[in-house]
């Protein structure tokens, strides 16, 4: 079992890719590990004959524990082979059709899985696809046993099969949520959060972006990301009694998973990124935390949290610090107001597509001032920066 | 309680009304004198005497007429046909009239009558005698339709429907009158349209009816010791008024439904459960709907044949292992 990350003790083997038996490449997908924050996908360390699975799927296994053994003897794929006589021929035909259902469920494409009535009930409630649950059924089918017991490994409650739940529901906190529960309550217990926020009207931004198909978030961030660079002392973690001032910016971006805990990948060396890179980036990350499909780096080493209430129509979210960072900008809704405009013939108003952008930091590390300054200075790269321009470059 | 055979029940069930009600009368071929064909009626004239315990020449619409005219008189006449099969003979009578009496006189006639017959296969009696007519009379508006698989079912069954108000079809099983089971001593009275749920089990519900129900609770005893599927047995009871809440929240509660039917493929009762449970449990289901039912055939009476030809305990087994996962 790899290390996943230095708070990581142990992890869940969820699927192997390979039958005792198979051929392994080197750097072939081995199995899925899923840990408290992350699923990943390991590559096999060498080629090879897998000969042996010590760990079988949905089994938890320590850090540092033998997994499975690969053989790297070259004759031994070719001589398992040979020796399927006649009745093992039947039975690689039904290997062949599991792996045909297998590869039916890949990443890519899930149709032509057959899935009953209960199966799809199930998966549209706990917004589940083919791609999560193992079949254990008939050519491996996947049942409405296996959902639940899915369901159940996950954490959450299943619902009764036909009639609503009435009255109190006692939940279990899954993975995610329980380890979520502590950094919360810790980073509320431990943080003196001050909140501060300024008004950015995004007119530059909203022509630029709508070229491109873009949302205000990767803007933000590369704003963001020259802003930290400006005041240094927000892109800092605390480490004792210490501040760390870092010198690369990572910018974490908060990912809700469909209302069942929240996933922040990172976005590493913002700083020197094209926009339009920065914008993929930043989607390919969110894309894959929603599928649980980051890789443990990925969640690692963020110096500056963004998160993104916006698209919910909030007007103002006084976020919780990611600790030990010292400070979170949450981005709020954009919408179209009327705004005064000082020109030199006097004031006049416009209809201007306007947002809240609020910083919760750590009033241990810096003060109001700094903060104002920083989010001044945000606040000025927004809205004057010759965005276009940024997305050509 | 006390240990009674199915037919004894039957005698039981029809003395506990005759005793209850005095406008109760039971009539048939050779129920008085002889105690019926079957032995389901022993003693009944000696105790009732033979106003009210009436022995008829064999015409099915004699019977069936002469109840008919009892109950819009005032009795609550019991009337056995000998062989269901022969249902066919009286049809008319109990379709046309006596299940549509209360409605076309505006409730102004009432048919507060039962009609007792002998069911199904499984005597070697041939394709005339052994037929599994249920879903005939299912069909039928304006009849209840009941068919108890135990002892204690047919006395409290029987008594329910000889107090119901309209029109029953009491179907017994042929081959169950020697079947021993334990019934309430004194007046027991059951309901009609309850299911019962005889065996708990988590991978599908069976749901049975009359001697369906005993292969059914044999399969499932062979399921889940030899092959680890575990499966739910409901006896339906009655097929109108039919309990679909148990048969319903049974079949969501495993994800599958087996019918184990005795009538003929075609239009059998558990078709129409089928229809009921697609319609109201679809999205319940974990897989297809599977029926296990007499083929369309005529029955045998050659014995391997008529066995092949019923579903088995055995037949349950094999097809729920193919097609169970």
């Amino acid at each position: 079992m790899p290390q996943l990350g230095e708070t990581v003790a142990e992890g869940v083997v969820t699927r192997w890719y390979k039958q005792v038996g198979d051929k392994v490449a080197a750097d072939e997908m081995l199995f899925d590990v899923e840990t408290d924050k992350v699923s990943t996908e390991i590559p096999a360390p060498v080629s090879g004959v897998l000969t042996e699975i010590l760990v079988p799927e949905g089994a938890t296994a320590k850090v540092g524990v033998r997994l499975a053994v690969i053989s790297e003897g070259k004759g031994e794929a070719g001589s398992i082979k040979p020796a399927a006589a006649a009745p093992a021929a039947a039975a690689s035909t039904v290997s062949a059709e599991r792996a045909a259902v297998s590869a039916a469920r890949g990443v890519d494409s899930v149709e032509g899985v057959r899935l009953s009535p209960a199966v799809r009930r199930l998966f549209a409630e706990h917004q589940l696809t083919p791609v999560d649950v193992r079949g254990s059924g008939r050519d491996g089918r996947i049942t409405r046993d296996d959902v639940i017991a899915f369901v159940a490994a996950r954490g959450v409650s299943v619902p009764r099969a036909t009639t609503a739940p009435v009255g109190d529901v006692r939940q279990k906190l899954n993975a995610v949520r329980k380890r979520t529960a502590d950094h919360m309550l810790q980073t509320w217990r431990n943080v003196p959060h001050v909140i501060q926020a300024v008004e950015v009207d995004y007119h530059r931004i909203e022509q630029a972006r709508r070229e491109h198909k873009l949302t205000y978030l990767p803007f933000i961030a590369y704003a963001t990301a020259i802003a930290l660079q400006r005041f240094p002392l927000l892109n800092a973690s605390f480490e004792g009694e210490d501040l760390v001032v870092h010198g690369r910016v990572n910018i974490g971006i908060a990912v809700d998973l469909n209302f069942e805990g929240l996933l922040v990948p990172v976005v590493k060396d913002v700083p020197g990124k094209p926009l339009l890179q920065l914008a993929r980036e930043m989607n390919d990350l969110a894309q894959r935390a929603r599928a649980r499909q980051l890789k443990p780096d990925e969640v690692k080493q963020g110096t500056y949290t963004l998160s993104n209430s916006g698209v919910y129509g909030t007007l103002f979210t006084g976020a919780l610090i990611n600790e030990p960072q010292v400070a979170i900008l949450s981005t709020d809704s954009v919408r179209k107001k009327p705004v005064v405009i000082e020109g030199p013939d006097g004031d006049s108003i416009a209809v201007r597509p306007v947002g809240v952008l609020a910083q919760s930091f750590d009033h241990r590390a810096i003060d109001g001032a700094y903060s104002g300054a920083f989010l001044r200075e945000l606040k000025t790269i927004l809205e004057t920066n010759d965005w276009t321009q940024a997305l050509t470059a | 309680m006390a240990e009674l055979t199915y037919r004894d029940a039957v005698a039981a069930g029809i003395a506990q009304e005759m005793e209850r009600d005095q406008n109760v009368v039971f009539l048939g071929e050779d129920v008085a004198h002889a105690g019926g064909v079957f032995k389901a009626t022993v003693g009944l004239i000696e105790r009732f005497g033979p106003l009210r315990v009436r022995d008829c020449p064999i015409s099915e619409q004699a019977i069936i007429g002469a109840a008919m005219g009892a109950a819009m008189t005032g009795l609550r006449p019991i009337a056995e046909i000998m062989f269901s099969d022969f249902f066919a003979v009286c049809w008319d009578m109990i379709a046309n009239e006596i299940a549509k009496a209360r409605y076309m006189t505006n409730g102004q006639m009432a048919m507060p009558l039962v009609i007792r017959t002998a069911n199904g296969g499984g005597s070697r009696f041939g394709a005339q005698h052994s037929q599994s007519v249920e879903n005939w009379a299912m069909m039928i508006p304006g009849l209840k339709v009941v068919a108890p698989a135990f002892p204690a079912d047919v006395k409290g069954l029987l008594a329910a429907a000889v107090r119901d108000p309209d029109p029953v079809i009491f179907f017994e099983q042929k081959s169950l009158y020697s079947l021993k089971g334990e019934v309430p001593d004194g007046e027991y009275v059951d309901e009609l349209g309850k299911a019962k749920v005889l065996r708990h089990g988590k991978d599908c519900t069976i749901v049975a009816l009359a001697a369906m129900v005993h292969r059914a609770l044999e399969a499932a005893e062979v399921l889940e010791r030899e092959h680890g599927i575990s499966c739910t047995v409901v006896d339906v009871r009655s097929l109108v008024p039919l309990d679909t809440q148990t048969i319903l929240s049974e079949v969501a509660k495993t994800g599958r439904l087996v019918t184990v039917e005795e009538n003929p493929r075609l239009c059998g009762w558990g078709a129409e459960i089928a229809s009921i449970v697609a319609d109201e449990c679809f999205w319940e289901l974990d897989g297809p709907i599977i029926r296990i039912t007499t083929p369309h055939v005529p029955l045998p009476s050659a014995d391997l044949l008529e066995d092949h030809t019923m579903p088995s305990a055995e037949r349950i087994v094999r097809e729920l292992r193919a097609k169970l996962d």
